[in-house]
Protein backbone atom coordinates (compact mmCIF):
# COMPACT_ATOMS: atom_id res chain seq x y z
CA UNK A 1 0.00 0.00 0.00
CA UNK A 2 2.68 2.49 1.00
CA UNK A 3 4.96 3.62 -1.76
CA UNK A 4 8.53 2.64 -1.15
CA UNK A 5 10.45 5.05 1.04
CA UNK A 6 13.27 6.86 -0.66
CA UNK A 7 16.32 8.24 1.06
CA UNK A 8 17.27 11.77 0.04
CA UNK A 9 20.37 13.77 0.89
CA UNK A 10 18.31 16.89 1.40
CA UNK A 11 14.83 17.19 2.82
CA UNK A 12 13.55 20.71 2.11
CA UNK A 13 11.32 22.52 4.55
CA UNK A 14 8.21 23.76 2.81
CA UNK A 15 5.88 26.16 4.60
CA UNK A 16 2.34 26.22 3.25
CA UNK A 17 0.08 29.16 4.09
CA UNK A 18 -3.41 27.94 3.31
CA UNK A 19 -6.92 29.25 3.65
CA UNK A 20 -9.15 27.34 6.00
CA UNK A 21 -12.16 27.10 3.68
CA UNK A 22 -10.65 25.59 0.56
CA UNK A 23 -7.06 24.44 0.63
CA UNK A 24 -7.05 23.32 4.25
CA UNK A 25 -10.17 21.27 3.53
CA UNK A 26 -8.56 20.05 0.31
CA UNK A 27 -5.48 18.91 2.20
CA UNK A 28 -7.76 17.27 4.73
CA UNK A 29 -9.51 15.46 1.88
CA UNK A 30 -6.15 14.26 0.58
CA UNK A 31 -5.46 12.87 4.05
CA UNK A 32 -8.80 11.19 4.57
CA UNK A 33 -8.55 9.73 1.08
CA UNK A 34 -5.19 8.20 2.11
CA UNK A 35 -3.30 9.91 -0.68
CA UNK A 36 0.47 9.97 -0.27
CA UNK A 37 2.40 13.20 -0.42
CA UNK A 38 5.76 14.41 0.86
CA UNK A 39 5.92 15.08 4.59
CA UNK A 40 8.14 18.11 3.95
CA UNK A 41 5.23 20.48 3.98
CA UNK A 42 4.22 22.32 7.17
CA UNK A 43 0.70 23.63 6.87
CA UNK A 44 -0.34 26.90 8.51
CA UNK A 45 -4.03 27.66 8.48
CA UNK A 46 -5.39 31.15 7.89
CA UNK A 47 -8.95 32.40 7.62
CA UNK A 48 -8.40 33.53 4.03
CA UNK A 49 -5.59 34.14 1.53
CA UNK A 50 -6.45 37.81 2.03
CA UNK A 51 -5.11 37.46 5.59
CA UNK A 52 -1.73 36.22 4.40
CA UNK A 53 0.60 39.19 4.67
CA UNK A 54 3.70 39.19 2.44
CA UNK A 55 5.72 39.65 5.62
CA UNK A 56 4.73 36.10 6.64
CA UNK A 57 6.54 34.79 3.58
CA UNK A 58 9.63 36.83 4.46
CA UNK A 59 9.49 35.55 8.01
CA UNK A 60 9.19 31.96 6.78
CA UNK A 61 12.30 32.33 4.65
CA UNK A 62 14.18 33.98 7.51
CA UNK A 63 13.26 31.18 9.88
CA UNK A 64 14.68 28.58 7.54
CA UNK A 65 12.03 27.64 5.00
CA UNK A 66 13.42 26.39 1.70
CA UNK A 67 10.17 26.87 -0.13
CA UNK A 68 6.86 28.61 0.53
CA UNK A 69 3.46 27.67 -0.79
CA UNK A 70 0.48 30.00 -0.61
CA UNK A 71 -2.82 28.42 -1.46
CA UNK A 72 -6.49 29.33 -1.23
CA UNK A 73 -9.87 29.24 -2.88
CA UNK A 74 -10.34 29.56 -6.62
CA UNK A 75 -11.32 33.06 -7.77
CA UNK A 76 -15.01 33.54 -7.18
CA UNK A 77 -15.15 30.89 -4.44
CA UNK A 78 -13.84 33.01 -1.57
CA UNK A 79 -15.79 32.57 1.65
CA UNK A 80 -15.34 36.29 2.22
CA UNK A 81 -16.30 37.07 -1.39
CA UNK A 82 -13.19 38.95 -2.50
CA UNK A 83 -10.27 38.01 -0.20
CA UNK A 84 -8.50 35.98 -2.83
CA UNK A 85 -8.92 38.67 -5.50
CA UNK A 86 -7.10 41.12 -3.26
CA UNK A 87 -4.49 38.50 -2.41
CA UNK A 88 -3.93 37.80 -6.09
CA UNK A 89 -2.97 41.41 -6.76
CA UNK A 90 -0.89 41.71 -3.63
CA UNK A 91 1.12 38.59 -4.39
CA UNK A 92 1.56 39.52 -8.04
CA UNK A 93 3.21 42.72 -6.79
CA UNK A 94 5.15 40.98 -4.02
CA UNK A 95 6.61 38.46 -6.47
CA UNK A 96 7.93 41.30 -8.61
CA UNK A 97 9.50 42.93 -5.56
CA UNK A 98 11.18 39.71 -4.41
CA UNK A 99 12.42 39.10 -7.93
CA UNK A 100 13.95 42.58 -8.02
CA UNK A 101 15.67 42.04 -4.68
CA UNK A 102 17.11 38.80 -6.04
CA UNK A 103 15.06 36.00 -4.51
CA UNK A 104 14.60 32.97 -6.75
CA UNK A 105 10.87 32.84 -7.46
CA UNK A 106 11.01 29.10 -8.08
CA UNK A 107 10.89 28.69 -4.32
CA UNK A 108 7.64 30.54 -3.98
CA UNK A 109 4.50 28.87 -5.29
CA UNK A 110 0.94 30.13 -5.39
CA UNK A 111 -2.01 27.90 -6.12
CA UNK A 112 -5.76 27.64 -5.97
CA UNK A 113 -6.85 24.35 -4.38
CA UNK A 114 -10.52 23.87 -3.60
CA UNK A 115 -11.98 21.67 -0.86
CA UNK A 116 -12.71 19.00 -3.48
CA UNK A 117 -9.21 18.93 -4.99
CA UNK A 118 -7.28 16.57 -2.73
CA UNK A 119 -5.48 15.30 -5.81
CA UNK A 120 -4.40 18.77 -6.85
CA UNK A 121 -3.03 19.46 -3.34
CA UNK A 122 -0.93 16.31 -3.57
CA UNK A 123 0.29 17.33 -6.99
CA UNK A 124 1.16 20.92 -5.97
CA UNK A 125 2.99 19.83 -2.82
CA UNK A 126 4.89 17.02 -4.56
CA UNK A 127 5.94 19.27 -7.44
CA UNK A 128 7.14 22.07 -5.19
CA UNK A 129 8.99 19.66 -2.88
CA UNK A 130 10.81 18.04 -5.80
CA UNK A 131 11.61 21.40 -7.37
CA UNK A 132 13.03 22.80 -4.13
CA UNK A 133 14.87 19.56 -3.37
CA UNK A 134 16.68 19.88 -6.70
CA UNK A 135 17.51 23.52 -5.98
CA UNK A 136 19.06 22.72 -2.61
CA UNK A 137 18.71 24.71 0.61
CA UNK A 138 17.68 28.38 0.60
CA UNK A 139 20.72 30.08 2.04
CA UNK A 140 20.22 33.77 1.29
CA UNK A 141 18.03 34.77 4.24
CA UNK A 142 19.71 32.37 6.67
CA UNK A 143 23.09 33.86 5.88
CA UNK A 144 21.72 37.33 6.57
CA UNK A 145 20.57 36.25 10.01
CA UNK A 146 24.02 34.91 10.83
CA UNK A 147 25.87 37.94 9.57
CA UNK A 148 26.91 40.82 11.77
CA UNK A 149 26.51 44.35 10.54
CA UNK A 150 30.20 45.02 10.19
CA UNK A 151 32.56 42.62 8.50
CA UNK A 152 34.11 41.55 11.81
CA UNK A 153 37.55 41.52 10.28
CA UNK A 154 39.80 42.93 12.99
CA UNK A 155 43.16 42.06 11.50
CA UNK A 156 43.13 44.04 8.30
CA UNK A 157 46.31 45.82 7.25
CA UNK A 158 44.77 49.26 7.85
CA UNK A 159 43.64 48.41 11.36
CA UNK A 160 47.02 46.91 12.27
CA UNK A 161 48.79 50.00 11.01
CA UNK A 162 46.45 52.25 12.97
CA UNK A 163 46.97 50.11 16.07
CA UNK A 164 50.74 50.26 15.81
CA UNK A 165 50.62 54.02 15.59
CA UNK A 166 48.84 54.36 18.92
CA UNK B 1 30.01 70.27 -20.74
CA UNK B 2 26.92 69.43 -18.80
CA UNK B 3 23.57 70.76 -19.80
CA UNK B 4 22.46 73.70 -17.62
CA UNK B 5 18.81 73.88 -16.64
CA UNK B 6 17.06 77.21 -16.85
CA UNK B 7 15.81 78.31 -13.43
CA UNK B 8 15.40 82.02 -14.19
CA UNK B 9 11.64 81.75 -13.73
CA UNK B 10 12.11 80.82 -10.05
CA UNK B 11 12.55 84.48 -9.07
CA UNK B 12 9.22 85.43 -10.67
CA UNK B 13 7.64 82.32 -9.17
CA UNK B 14 8.85 83.34 -5.70
CA UNK B 15 7.38 86.79 -6.16
CA UNK B 16 4.04 85.37 -7.29
CA UNK B 17 3.97 83.03 -4.27
CA UNK B 18 4.69 85.95 -1.94
CA UNK B 19 1.92 88.04 -3.51
CA UNK B 20 -0.61 85.25 -3.25
CA UNK B 21 0.42 84.38 0.31
CA UNK B 22 0.08 88.02 1.32
CA UNK B 23 -3.38 88.17 -0.26
CA UNK B 24 -4.86 84.99 1.22
CA UNK B 25 -3.40 85.57 4.68
CA UNK B 26 -4.64 89.14 4.94
CA UNK B 27 -8.03 88.17 3.49
CA UNK B 28 -8.24 85.47 6.12
CA UNK B 29 -8.73 82.71 3.56
CA UNK B 30 -6.16 80.55 5.29
CA UNK B 31 -4.86 80.39 8.85
CA UNK B 32 -1.33 79.35 7.94
CA UNK B 33 0.87 78.67 4.95
CA UNK B 34 3.51 75.97 4.75
CA UNK B 35 6.24 76.99 2.36
CA UNK B 36 9.97 77.40 1.88
CA UNK B 37 12.17 80.13 3.31
CA UNK B 38 15.84 81.01 3.09
CA UNK B 39 17.97 79.03 5.51
CA UNK B 40 21.26 80.04 7.11
CA UNK B 41 23.58 78.20 4.76
CA UNK B 42 24.25 80.07 1.52
CA UNK B 43 21.65 79.23 -1.12
CA UNK B 44 19.83 76.74 1.06
CA UNK B 45 16.16 76.65 1.89
CA UNK B 46 14.11 75.25 4.72
CA UNK B 47 10.44 74.66 5.39
CA UNK B 48 8.58 77.42 7.19
CA UNK B 49 5.06 77.89 8.51
CA UNK B 50 3.78 81.45 8.40
CA UNK B 51 0.59 82.72 9.98
CA UNK B 52 1.10 86.44 9.51
CA UNK B 53 0.67 88.31 6.22
CA UNK B 54 3.82 90.33 6.99
CA UNK B 55 5.86 87.15 6.83
CA UNK B 56 4.74 86.41 3.27
CA UNK B 57 7.95 88.06 2.02
CA UNK B 58 9.92 85.21 3.57
CA UNK B 59 8.53 82.67 1.12
CA UNK B 60 10.82 81.67 -1.72
CA UNK B 61 11.23 79.04 -4.35
CA UNK B 62 14.73 78.00 -5.48
CA UNK B 63 16.39 74.81 -6.72
CA UNK B 64 17.24 74.13 -3.06
CA UNK B 65 13.54 73.74 -2.11
CA UNK B 66 13.79 69.98 -2.06
CA UNK B 67 11.42 69.05 0.77
CA UNK B 68 8.01 67.55 0.25
CA UNK B 69 5.91 69.72 2.55
CA UNK B 70 2.96 67.31 2.43
CA UNK B 71 4.54 65.49 5.37
CA UNK B 72 3.71 68.46 7.61
CA UNK B 73 0.02 67.70 7.24
CA UNK B 74 0.08 64.05 8.35
CA UNK B 75 1.29 61.96 11.28
CA UNK B 76 2.10 63.92 14.41
CA UNK B 77 0.74 67.05 12.75
CA UNK B 78 -2.74 65.61 12.38
CA UNK B 79 -4.34 68.40 14.39
CA UNK B 80 -2.95 71.10 12.09
CA UNK B 81 -5.52 70.77 9.29
CA UNK B 82 -8.22 71.06 11.97
CA UNK B 83 -7.05 74.56 12.84
CA UNK B 84 -8.63 75.89 9.66
CA UNK B 85 -7.73 76.08 6.02
CA UNK B 86 -4.01 75.63 5.42
CA UNK B 87 -2.11 77.00 2.45
CA UNK B 88 0.71 74.83 1.17
CA UNK B 89 3.36 75.39 -1.49
CA UNK B 90 3.60 72.29 -3.65
CA UNK B 91 5.73 71.10 -6.51
CA UNK B 92 4.14 68.64 -8.90
CA UNK B 93 5.60 65.61 -7.11
CA UNK B 94 4.37 66.91 -3.73
CA UNK B 95 0.91 67.47 -5.17
CA UNK B 96 0.80 63.82 -6.22
CA UNK B 97 1.54 62.88 -2.61
CA UNK B 98 -1.25 65.17 -1.41
CA UNK B 99 -3.64 63.63 -3.95
CA UNK B 100 -2.68 60.20 -2.60
CA UNK B 101 -3.33 61.33 0.98
CA UNK B 102 -6.72 62.70 -0.03
CA UNK B 103 -7.52 59.39 -1.69
CA UNK B 104 -6.69 57.65 1.58
CA UNK B 105 -8.95 60.01 3.55
CA UNK B 106 -6.06 61.59 5.46
CA UNK B 107 -6.82 65.08 4.20
CA UNK B 108 -9.74 66.88 2.65
CA UNK B 109 -9.34 69.08 -0.41
CA UNK B 110 -11.47 71.81 1.16
CA UNK B 111 -9.04 72.03 4.10
CA UNK B 112 -6.24 73.05 1.77
CA UNK B 113 -5.31 76.05 -0.32
CA UNK B 114 -2.84 74.70 -2.86
CA UNK B 115 -0.18 77.02 -4.22
CA UNK B 116 1.33 75.10 -7.12
CA UNK B 117 4.88 75.74 -8.29
CA UNK B 118 5.92 75.55 -11.94
CA UNK B 119 9.12 73.59 -11.32
CA UNK B 120 11.96 72.79 -13.66
CA UNK B 121 13.66 70.64 -11.06
CA UNK B 122 15.48 70.78 -7.73
CA UNK B 123 19.00 69.89 -6.65
CA UNK B 124 20.06 66.38 -5.68
CA UNK B 125 20.57 65.77 -1.97
CA UNK B 126 24.34 65.36 -2.33
CA UNK B 127 24.85 68.74 -3.98
CA UNK B 128 25.71 72.03 -2.24
CA UNK B 129 22.57 74.21 -2.10
CA UNK B 130 24.03 77.18 -3.98
CA UNK B 131 25.05 75.12 -7.03
CA UNK B 132 23.71 75.89 -10.49
CA UNK B 133 21.07 73.38 -11.59
CA UNK B 134 22.43 71.21 -14.41
CA UNK B 135 21.78 67.75 -15.82
CA UNK B 136 24.36 66.49 -13.31
CA UNK B 137 23.26 68.29 -10.17
CA UNK B 138 19.51 67.81 -10.63
CA UNK B 139 17.74 65.33 -8.32
CA UNK B 140 17.32 61.93 -10.02
CA UNK B 141 13.55 62.10 -9.56
CA UNK B 142 13.43 65.29 -11.63
CA UNK B 143 14.95 63.52 -14.63
CA UNK B 144 11.79 61.43 -14.94
CA UNK B 145 9.32 64.13 -13.86
CA UNK B 146 6.03 64.39 -15.72
CA UNK B 147 4.57 66.90 -13.28
CA UNK B 148 6.48 70.12 -13.90
CA UNK B 149 3.22 72.07 -13.94
CA UNK B 150 0.86 71.13 -11.09
CA UNK B 151 -2.79 70.90 -12.01
CA UNK B 152 -5.93 71.42 -9.95
CA UNK B 153 -4.30 73.93 -7.58
CA UNK B 154 -5.99 77.05 -6.27
CA UNK B 155 -3.15 79.23 -7.51
CA UNK B 156 -0.28 78.59 -9.90
CA UNK B 157 2.15 81.34 -10.99
CA UNK B 158 1.86 82.02 -14.73
CA UNK B 159 5.46 81.08 -15.58
CA UNK B 160 6.15 77.97 -17.65
CA UNK B 161 9.27 75.98 -16.76
CA UNK B 162 11.74 75.04 -19.47
CA UNK B 163 12.20 71.31 -19.11
CA UNK B 164 14.78 69.71 -21.38
CA UNK B 165 14.64 65.98 -21.97
CA UNK B 166 17.14 64.36 -19.55
CA UNK B 167 18.51 60.87 -19.19
CA UNK B 168 16.04 58.96 -16.98
CA UNK B 169 18.27 57.93 -14.10
CA UNK B 170 15.98 55.50 -12.27
CA UNK B 171 14.76 53.82 -15.45
CA UNK B 172 18.37 53.27 -16.50
CA UNK B 173 19.36 51.86 -13.11
CA UNK B 174 16.31 49.57 -12.95
CA UNK B 175 17.08 48.27 -16.43
CA UNK B 176 20.68 47.62 -15.37
CA UNK B 177 19.58 45.65 -12.30
CA UNK B 178 16.93 43.71 -14.17
CA UNK B 179 19.54 42.52 -16.62
CA UNK B 180 21.56 40.95 -13.78
CA UNK B 181 21.03 37.40 -12.48
CA UNK B 182 19.02 36.98 -9.25
CA UNK B 183 22.26 36.18 -7.40
CA UNK B 184 23.92 39.38 -8.56
CA UNK B 185 20.84 41.40 -7.66
CA UNK B 186 20.79 39.80 -4.21
CA UNK B 187 24.45 40.69 -3.77
CA UNK B 188 23.73 44.28 -4.81
CA UNK B 189 20.82 44.74 -2.40
CA UNK B 190 22.59 42.88 0.39
CA UNK B 191 25.39 45.40 0.13
CA UNK B 192 22.95 48.32 0.02
CA UNK B 193 20.76 47.12 2.90
CA UNK B 194 23.74 46.26 5.07
CA UNK B 195 24.52 49.99 5.16
CA UNK B 196 21.18 50.72 6.85
CA UNK B 197 21.42 52.02 10.40
CA UNK B 198 17.67 51.76 11.04
CA UNK B 199 17.29 55.45 11.75
CA UNK B 200 13.84 55.23 10.11
CA UNK B 201 14.34 58.63 8.52
CA UNK B 202 12.79 57.19 5.36
CA UNK B 203 9.69 56.35 7.35
CA UNK B 204 9.51 59.66 9.19
CA UNK B 205 9.78 61.73 6.04
CA UNK B 206 7.37 59.67 3.95
CA UNK B 207 3.93 61.27 3.65
CA UNK B 208 2.42 57.81 3.22
CA UNK B 209 3.96 56.21 6.33
CA UNK B 210 1.25 57.59 8.60
CA UNK B 211 0.35 54.44 10.58
CA UNK B 212 -0.07 55.20 14.28
CA UNK B 213 1.90 52.07 15.03
CA UNK B 214 4.23 50.72 12.38
CA UNK B 215 4.16 46.98 11.81
CA UNK B 216 7.93 47.05 12.09
CA UNK B 217 7.79 48.51 15.62
CA UNK B 218 5.49 45.85 16.98
CA UNK B 219 7.03 43.11 19.05
CA UNK B 220 4.06 40.87 19.76
CA UNK B 221 4.39 39.24 17.32
CA UNK B 222 7.62 40.65 16.01
CA UNK B 223 7.48 40.55 12.22
CA UNK B 224 10.69 42.42 11.48
CA UNK B 225 13.88 42.45 13.54
CA UNK B 226 14.39 45.93 14.91
CA UNK B 227 18.16 45.72 15.33
CA UNK B 228 20.23 47.29 12.57
CA UNK B 229 21.59 44.00 11.33
CA UNK B 230 21.34 42.57 7.81
CA UNK B 231 18.34 40.28 8.34
CA UNK B 232 16.14 42.95 9.88
CA UNK B 233 17.36 45.61 7.48
CA UNK B 234 16.47 43.52 4.45
CA UNK B 235 13.06 42.69 5.86
CA UNK B 236 12.41 46.33 6.74
CA UNK B 237 13.23 47.59 3.27
CA UNK B 238 11.18 44.89 1.56
CA UNK B 239 8.21 45.57 3.85
CA UNK B 240 8.59 49.30 3.32
CA UNK B 241 8.62 48.96 -0.46
CA UNK B 242 5.64 46.61 -0.30
CA UNK B 243 3.58 48.93 1.90
CA UNK B 244 4.26 51.83 -0.45
CA UNK B 245 3.54 49.86 -3.61
CA UNK B 246 0.68 51.49 -5.48
CA UNK B 247 0.70 54.47 -3.10
CA UNK B 248 4.12 56.08 -3.48
CA UNK B 249 3.90 59.36 -5.36
CA UNK B 250 7.58 59.41 -6.24
CA UNK B 251 8.72 62.43 -4.24
CA UNK B 252 11.92 60.50 -3.43
CA UNK B 253 12.15 62.02 0.05
CA UNK B 254 13.13 58.61 1.47
CA UNK B 255 16.19 58.57 -0.71
CA UNK B 256 17.02 62.20 -0.04
CA UNK B 257 17.03 61.86 3.74
CA UNK B 258 18.82 58.50 3.87
CA UNK B 259 22.08 59.19 5.69
CA UNK B 260 23.61 56.01 4.27
CA UNK B 261 22.63 56.78 0.65
CA UNK B 262 20.63 53.63 0.08
CA UNK B 263 18.82 53.94 -3.27
CA UNK B 264 15.40 53.53 -1.69
CA UNK B 265 13.44 55.20 -4.43
CA UNK B 266 14.73 52.55 -6.82
CA UNK B 267 12.51 50.00 -5.09
CA UNK B 268 9.56 52.38 -5.19
CA UNK B 269 10.09 53.17 -8.89
CA UNK B 270 10.37 49.47 -9.67
CA UNK B 271 7.06 48.76 -7.94
CA UNK B 272 5.43 51.72 -9.69
CA UNK B 273 6.66 50.39 -13.01
CA UNK B 274 5.33 46.89 -12.32
CA UNK B 275 1.95 48.16 -11.17
CA UNK B 276 1.71 50.29 -14.28
CA UNK B 277 2.35 47.21 -16.40
CA UNK B 278 0.06 44.93 -14.41
CA UNK B 279 -2.87 47.17 -13.57
CA UNK B 280 -2.27 50.31 -15.62
CA UNK B 281 -2.08 52.45 -12.48
CA UNK B 282 0.07 55.51 -12.02
CA UNK B 283 0.17 58.08 -9.23
CA UNK B 284 -1.13 61.35 -10.59
CA UNK B 285 -2.90 64.59 -9.73
CA UNK B 286 -6.36 63.03 -9.61
CA UNK B 287 -7.67 61.72 -6.29
CA UNK B 288 -8.28 57.96 -6.44
CA UNK B 289 -9.98 56.28 -3.55
CA UNK B 290 -8.87 52.87 -4.74
CA UNK B 291 -5.23 52.21 -5.47
CA UNK B 292 -4.12 49.17 -7.44
CA UNK B 293 -3.61 47.00 -4.36
CA UNK B 294 -6.90 47.70 -2.64
CA UNK B 295 -9.07 47.08 -5.65
CA UNK B 296 -9.32 44.18 -8.07
CA UNK B 297 -10.95 42.95 -11.22
CA UNK B 298 -12.03 39.40 -11.87
CA UNK B 299 -9.81 39.23 -14.93
CA UNK B 300 -6.51 40.05 -13.18
CA UNK B 301 -3.48 38.16 -14.38
CA UNK B 302 -2.96 34.88 -12.54
CA UNK B 303 -0.47 33.18 -14.82
CA UNK B 304 1.84 32.74 -11.81
CA UNK B 305 -0.76 30.80 -9.81
CA UNK B 306 -1.10 27.07 -10.25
Amino acid sequence: MHSEKQKHDFEPKIIAFVCTWCTYAGADLAGTSRMQYPANVRVLKFPCTGRIDPVFILKAFQQGADGVLVSGCHPGDCHYIAGNFHARRRFAAFRKLLEFVGVDLERLQFSWVSAAEGGKWVEVVSDLTEKVRNMGPMTEFKELALEEQWSGAINTAELKEAYNEI
Amino acid sequence: MTQAIDTTIYAAVSEAIQGEAQRILSAGEVTAIVGYATARRKGSAQPIVITNADDAQKLIFTPACVNNLAVYLTKAKKEIPKQGKIGIVVKGCDLKALAGLMGESQLKREQLYLIGVPCAGVLASTIQPDTQLTADTIAPKCTECDAHLPQGCDFVPAQTPVTPELEKKYAAEIARLEALTPKERWAYWKEQFSKCIKCYACRQVCPFCFCEQCLCDRNKPQMVDTTPRPAGNTAWHIVRAMHLAGRCAGCAECERVCPMDIPLNLLNRKMAKELKELYDYEAGFQVNENGPLNSYTEKDDQSFIK
